[in-house]
């Protein structure tokens, strides 16, 4: 199959891939976690983890994607060889389990961003009470649909006239809403109080291995790398694209990102919060929707005496967390269609049938938030094996082999040395096994039942489901290959 | 704020948005290097 669409310019690729990265989790996850593993504690190693896993990461996912110019399935295939596509039917199979309940989020910012801008939201005092209602009935479907069918009328359109198109102008809306946000922030009274405490390091903690585990899995869920997101992008770079600038801008972009939303939100709850604003901050609520749903539409009612000023603040908040869910939900549904296509389905008959799933499967997580919970536990923790299957791609290829002919291949504006092979070879692999073994130890000690599969966030239900999907990817494995490789 | 907070915010952000830029920056020049190539 020849590739005949292309992103069109430099800028347009990294404004697409930096709105994959830039996501829902830049803005609620990730000041909760800081607030969670002592500020200026958690910063320094999830800085030190953006240089040692994601860039190296977003470089390999660029350059399989490009080189390959296949979805994950036929990249891995192509990379690691034949018979290691499960491998790729596994990212694919994380990535679109993500989707099915990202596209109920994508319609909760949607639905707040419409009772924010109607005053709606204001018209209640408890808003734990206010969100009870609206999740517990059935507008989280209405709202999920309608974010599938918008997703998947751009996605239809193609990567020049659908993608480009709409991410060239809601990434840049979304960075100019959330700088903003963020000055309105830092020049509330009180605020400087939330960037010290954001940036104030506690020694004690610093050498806690917790900590650095969480600036881990915070850099593994936060840019995007490991996902085979970015991959599938790569396939439509054109040749004379750099890669290894292009990650490192993607990767700084959205940590850059990351650091504004995290001081918009300490200031904003240091500077209105009357009872204990770290325990607000840390408050994870029912699926980490505490901060976002429940607490900041109260702080938004605060912002000033003016009603007029708080619904508009309120309203570019959730505008921005919508569009973020958008871009980011436009990758994972790009990449399932994409895996179609390479199976030689056609473009309009791909979308059709992965918005269809998507509703469908999607359903259970907007009627039941532990289903949510348990989809979110079981792909999210997915991603590790994501990024291992990746690194593990490029370590069977030959790791410098890789980065002489790919990455610094023709259209490379920066070539890069030796020291990524090492990072591939032995940061990569080491930071996955030590992970997942943490992981594993502390599943047990929080739940006596760890190997329960029917618990909704233990390891049993992540091994069980894992379990499954690999045994069918691995059984029909040679099927997979074939039928790519002869549409190819 | 403290001398601790003060380094920590200049290395963090420091790195982090001094990166951007540096990155940003330089993907300018490379793009107008290669318009002045003639290259598209």
């Amino acid at each position: 199959m020849k590739q005949q669409e292309f992103f069109s310019s430099r800028w347009t690729l990294i404004i697409a891939t930096l709105g994959i990265a830039v996501g829902t989790g830049n803005i609620w996850r990730f000041s909760r976690v800081v607030a969670q593993n002592g500020g200026g504690s958690f910063l320094i190693p999830w800085v030190i983890f953006l240089l040692i896993w994601s860039v190296p990461l977003i470089i390999a996912e660029f350059g399989i994607g490009k080189s390959s110019r296949l979805g994950p399935i036929g990249a891995i295939s192509k990379t690691a060889g034949k018979q290691f596509s499960w491998m790729g039917a596994f990212i694919v199979m994380v990535s679109t389990g993500i989707m099915f309940y990202y596209s109920v989020v994508t319609g909760w910012c949607l639905r707040y961003f419409l009772s924010a801008a109607s005053g709606n939201l204001f018209n209640t005092t408890d808003h734990l009470v206010y969100w009870n209602d609206f999740s517990a009935g059935f507008q989280p479907v209405i709202f999920h649909l309608i974010s599938m069918l918008l997703v998947a009328l751009i996605v239809y359109r193609g990567i020049t006239k659908g993608i480009e198109k709409v991410t060239r102008f809601l990434v840049p809306s979304l960075l100019i809403i959330l700088i903003i946000l963020f000055f309105r922030a830092i020049t509330l009274p009180n605020a400087f109080e939330g960037i010290k405490y954001f940036f104030t390091p506690d020694i004690n903690i610093i050498l806690d291995y917790k900590v650095w585990l969480n600036a881990l899995t915070q850099n593994a869920w936060d840019t995007g790398a490991g996902w085979g997101l970015i991959l599938t992008y790569a396939i439509y770079m054109r040749k004379k694209e750099d890669i290894s600038l292009n990650a490192a801008l993607i990767g700084f972009g959205n940590n850059s990102v990351s650091l504004i939303a995290g001081i918009t939100i300490f200031s904003t709850v240091f500077a209105l919060s009357s009872v204990d604003a770290m325990s607000q901050v840390t408050q994870s609520g029912p699926a980490n929707t505490g901060l976002t749903f429940i607490y900041l539409p109260l702080l938004f009612s605060k912002v000033s005496s003016s009603n007029i000023i708080n619904i508009f603040f309120a309203s570019i908040f959730f505008l921005a967390l919508f569009f973020a869910a958008v871009t980011s939900l436009i990758s994972m549904v790009e990449l399932a269609t994409r895996t179609l296509i390479d199976f030689g389905v056609v473009r309009r008959r791909a979308i059709i049938i992965i918005a269809s799933m998507g509703f469908i499967l999607g359903v259970p997580s907007a009627l039941d938030m532990n289903f949510l919970l348990n989809q979110d536990w079981v792909w999210g923790v997915g991603l590790i094996l994501s990024g291992a299957f990746i690194s593990f791609s490029i370590i069977k290829y030959g790791v410098d082999k890789f980065r002489r002919e790919i990455i610094n291949g023709y259209g490379s504006d920066v070539k890069i040395g030796k020291w990524y092979n090492y990072i591939i070879s032995v940061l990569i692999p080491l930071q996955v096994v030590v992970l997942i073994l943490w992981w594993l130890i502390s599943s047990a000690s929080w739940d006596p039942e760890w190997w329960n599969p029917f618990h909704s966030e233990n390891a049993g239900t992540c091994i069980a489901q894992w379990a499954i999907v690999l045994t069918i990817f691995v059984l029909l494995n040679k099927k997979m290959t074939g039928k790519i490789f002869n549409a190819d | 704020m403290n001398i601790e907070s003060i380094i920590t915010m200049l290395l963090v952000a420091g790195t982090v948005w001094g990166g951007l830029l540096f990155f940003i920056i330089k993907a300018m020049k490379y793009e107008k290097e290669k318009e002045k190539l003639g290259e598209e």
